[in-house]
């Protein structure tokens, strides 16, 4: 990220990147079954591109590795530690931006910007304007400052909470659809910021996305889930021809005015 | 609104609470914290009464303290401890004792001025006490003493009112004013005209002392005197046993006044006056004798002692003017 | 059995927010503000409807004391009765009851749609404990403004009684005897057992409806759910504290 040159001062690692490992995981609401084993790791500093249908588990995924949802069966592992404990989160600075925003609707548009480096203590009052104006900036918002969350719309919002994240200088990101409610060109933009940040920053990014062109153009290695498993794992290029008919239908759907797929269920 | 202001009212607020928390405590417990300062003095009693912790100590009635605690010694004694301005002095001679403000419980220990020469108390030393009764033992003296005063209330009534079988004094005398009222009238008229008829010089006496010429008519009509003599000397007598019954009391003066026989007499004895003066009016002379025999003057004197006596007598039996009036216009 | 279950796992988990809560103390003074904003909601803006509902409670009480103890004579004790109620019992209670009712409601509802809308998740993966900056500010507020709510709502409680003692007829009891009575049967013990009291139910209360807002699950109808819930509880909880309290301090 632009913003600063340095890590966040108050972390305890030294290593500026970190890797996750998700290890058999398998995750039950009740008796319904939304992840089912699943199993893969994304390297430091590698940009990890999550696709898959809707209520297909992305969501709930991104959930177990920031730890606010426990495995049902087996664990994630974020630098080594497990993602589940609290503690984890003191050593391992994440940010998620979450699919709905999660703005603190009390606060301003600023003081949702500010609240993580004034709790953190990361800079002085002046310092963190600069990094909160900076953000805003990049992300077109600086004329929202002082507005309330309620008063802005859905893009907005989601822009808000990618901005939140920024500022946060996290060393593992993650985004739920970042670009879902976005423009073609603010689209880009965010492409443009998460690619940077892997290159200034080496930080570990996690993507869920629909948009494939952003999975296609930033992505290390792309991964598609599938009714709660992991049907498909590999680089981007390789998708461009998937072997298995599911994910080619899914990124490549044919849009058949002749054969529509509603009518299909019905027969 | 801004933060500052939104701190100052916090503030303000809070400093409102520490202030009421302050004044309640200062009017609840007479305000012991910044005053906790002079000396202490034991205070033992037998018994503290409704003393209680807060309590004033007052000498002479002023403020000079107040009671810090209170507590039981031993078996036998229970202790007030108190916390005296430094600025007072109190006499080793000096004697506290539970005084009582409020017939509903306040009290405070006074304390009297002790002699001025005595040294003064120091801290923690024990001061003297003396007991005071409390209300409850006011109280029970009160009822007995109110148990005494019925008692000696209703004896009186009794006397006064009788016990319902015989009559009282004053119904006695209710009775016999009321019962002879008609006949009081009757008699009173009678005076009246007797009087009257004196005055003008109608009548014997009436001559008798407005004519000097009869005089000599008195003195000449000798037995006719003895008559006369005697006829006055029935009057007396018969005035003396209206006197006796009198003395003898028991409604007396009724029969005295009203009794039948008595009117009777009264009447008679009126009756023989006139005939006497109609016989001195005849007989010339005769008074000089009547005047010259002292023994009717005597008589007469006498009469009017026993008479004045009577009233007297009367007069004690107390204020009743009914008779006193009676018997005034009697005599 | 379900509900057993349920019951015992609110009231470990209201202790357990207690203890987090409690662990970040010394985070209070560089949340100053956020407890500034706390005193202010919870103590001054309930100060009103304590005011009055106090006064009212204190005439009511001085009515009928005088109706009863007229019978026997002993109307001239209207002050202590009035006085003693209002401090042991009815100022904390009545304070209680309204903080339960305004600002337990209120924490509740904040809190609970906070979690519904992924705000608490937002702050705990921001590493910003939500017993922290959300509870912590809240029962340190509760704990100061509390008492200052109570010996407000005994004192207006206490007029209250005072002017109606003064010009109800069948009472007619001039303030100097109504405060004469009341100081010679109260002490200061008496009015800071209720200031325990009013702040043993306030601090209950607000973690309470911290902990049953924080634990809210689903949607926005289970916010109105949590916001029904916490007042009840509170209500309960007041009553049931009353008599523990109550039994401990005498
Ligand atoms: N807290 C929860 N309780 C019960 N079921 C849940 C919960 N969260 C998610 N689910 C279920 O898990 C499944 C996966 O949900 P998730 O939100 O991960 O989908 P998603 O892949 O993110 O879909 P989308 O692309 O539409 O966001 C859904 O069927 C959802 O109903
Ligand atoms: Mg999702």
């Amino acid at each position: 990220m632009a913003c600063s040159p340095t890590r966040n001062p108050f972390s305890h690692t030294e290593s500026p990147a970190v890797g996750v490992s998700i290890e058999h995981l398998s995750k039950k609401f009740g008796s319904m079954q939304v992840l089912k084993d699943i199993s893969f790791s994304v390297d430091p500093g590698e940009i990890f591109v999550l696709m898959g249908p809707s209520g297909s588990g992305k969501s709930v995924l991104l959930k177990h590795i920031v730890g606010l949802e426990q495995p049902t069966a087996g664990r994630v592992l974020v630098d080594g530690r497990d993602a589940s404990l609290e503690d984890t989160r003191e050593h391992v600075h994440m940010a998620l931006v979450f699919q709905a925003g999660a703005l603190f609707n009390s606060l301003s548009v600023y003081d949702n910007l500010a609240l993580y480096p004034r709790e953190h203590q990361v800079a002085d009052e002046a310092g963190i304007r600069e990094k909160v104006m900076r953000a805003l900036q990049i992300l077109s918002l600086e004329n929202a400052a002082q507005k309330s969350p309620s008063e802005l719309s859905g893009g907005m919002k989601k822009r808000v909470a990618i901005a939140r994240a920024l500022v946060m200088e996290p060393q593992l990101m993650l985004y739920d659809e970042p670009t879902s409610e976005l423009d073609p060109v603010m689209s880009a933009t965010i492409s443009e910021i998460i690619a940077t940040l892997k290159d200034e920053y080496h930080v570990t990014t996690i993507v869920v996305s629909h948009d494939r062109e952003l999975a296609l153009g930033i992505a290390d290695r792309v991964g598609i889930l599938m009714g709660g498993e992991l049907v498909s794992l590999g680089t981007p290029a390789e998708l461009k021809t998937p072997k298995d008919p599911r994910v080619a239908e899914f990124l490549y759907p044919k849009i058949d005015l002749k054969n529509p797929r509603f009518k299909k269920l019905e027969t | 609104m801004n933060n500052a202001q939104q701190t100052a009212r916090v503030g303000l607020f809070f400093l409102l609470g520490l202030a009421l928390t302050w004044v309640t405590f200062e009017t609840l417990s007479d305000g012991k914290v910044f005053k906790d300062r002079g000396y202490i003095l034991i205070a033992g009693f037998e018994s503290l009464k409704e003393l209680k912790q807060g309590d004033e100590v007052r000498m002479a009635g002023v403020k000079i303290g107040s009671v810090e605690q209170t507590r039981l010694a031993g078996s036998r004694r229970a202790e007030a401890v108190l916390r005296i301005d430094p600025k007072v002095e109190i006499r080793s001679d000096a004697t506290a004792s539970i005084v009582m403000a409020g017939l509903i419980g306040t009290n405070y220990i006074g304390i009297d001025l002790g002699t001025p020469t005595a040294a003064a108390l120091k801290d923690g030393s024990e001061i003297r006490t003396k007991v005071t009764p409390d209300i409850n033992a006011i109280m029970s003296e009160l009822g007995n003493l109110g148990q005494k005063l019925e008692g000696a209330l209703n004896s009186i009534t009794g006397a006064v009112n009788g016990d319902g079988k015989t009559p009282g004094l004053f119904q006695k005398i209710d009775k016999v004013v009321s019962d002879n009222s008609e006949k009081l009238t009757v008699t009173m008229t009678n005076l009246q005209d007797v009087t009257a008829k004196l005055n003008k010089g109608e009548g014997t006496l009436g001559r008798l002392i407005n004519d000097p010429k009869l005089h000599d008519e008195l003195v000449a009509t000798v037995t006719e005197i003895k008559t006369a003599a005697t006829d006055a000397r029935t009057f007396v007598t018969n005035a003396q046993a209206i006197i006796d019954q009198v003395k003898s009391g028991k409604g007396a003066l009724g029969a005295l006044v009203f009794d039948e026989k008595t009117g009777t007499d009264i009447k008679n004895t009126v009756a023989n006056l006139r005939a006497v003066s109609d016989k001195i009016s005849r007989g010339e002379g005769t008074f000089g004798k009547l005047l010259n025999d002292d023994t009717i003057y005597r008589d007469a004197q006498t009469l009017m002692k026993k008479a004045n006596t009577a009233i007297d007598g009367l007069g004690d039996s107390g204020p009743i003017t009914a008779l006193g009036v009676v018997a005034n216009s009697l005599f | 059995m379900n509900q057993i279950t349920a019951i015992l796992e609110g009231i470990g988990s209201t202790i357990q927010l207690l203890f987090r809560a409690a662990s970040y103390t010394p985070s209070l003074w560089r949340q100053r503000a956020r407890f500034i904003d706390q005193c202010y909601q919870i103590g001054y803006t309930t100060l009103p409807i304590v005011a009055i509902l106090s006064f009212f409670i204190g005439s009511v009480l001085a009515l009928q004391a005088g109706y009863s103890m007229s019978n026997f004579g002993a109307k001239q004790f209207i002050g202590s009765l009035v006085g003693l109620s209002m401090a042991r019992e009815l100022g904390p209670v009545m304070a209680a009851i309204l903080l339960a009712g305004r600002v337990g409601s209120a924490i509740a509802a904040e809190l609970a749609s906070m979690k519904v809308y992924q705000e608490v998740d937002a702050l705990v993966t921001m590493n910003i404990p939500p017993a922290k900056i959300l509870v912590l500010p809240r029962l340190a507020a509760v704990l100061v403004m509390m008492p200052v709510l109570a010996i407000i709502a005994d004192l207006v409680g206490w007029f209250g009684g005072a002017i109606i003692s003064k010009y109800t007829q069948s009472i007619a009891i001039e303030p100097e005897a109504y405060f004469s009575v009341l100081r010679r049967f109260m002490v200061f013990k008496d009015v800071l057992n209720g200031l325990i009291k009013a702040e043993v139910f306030g601090f209950a209360i607000v973690l309470v409806c911290c902990n049953i807002g924080l634990n809210t699950r689903g949607g926005p109808r289970e916010i109105g759910a949590s916001v029904t819930k916490a007042v009840v509880v509170s209500l309960i909880l007041i009553l049931v504290l009353d008599y523990f309290v109550t039994k401990a301090l005498m």
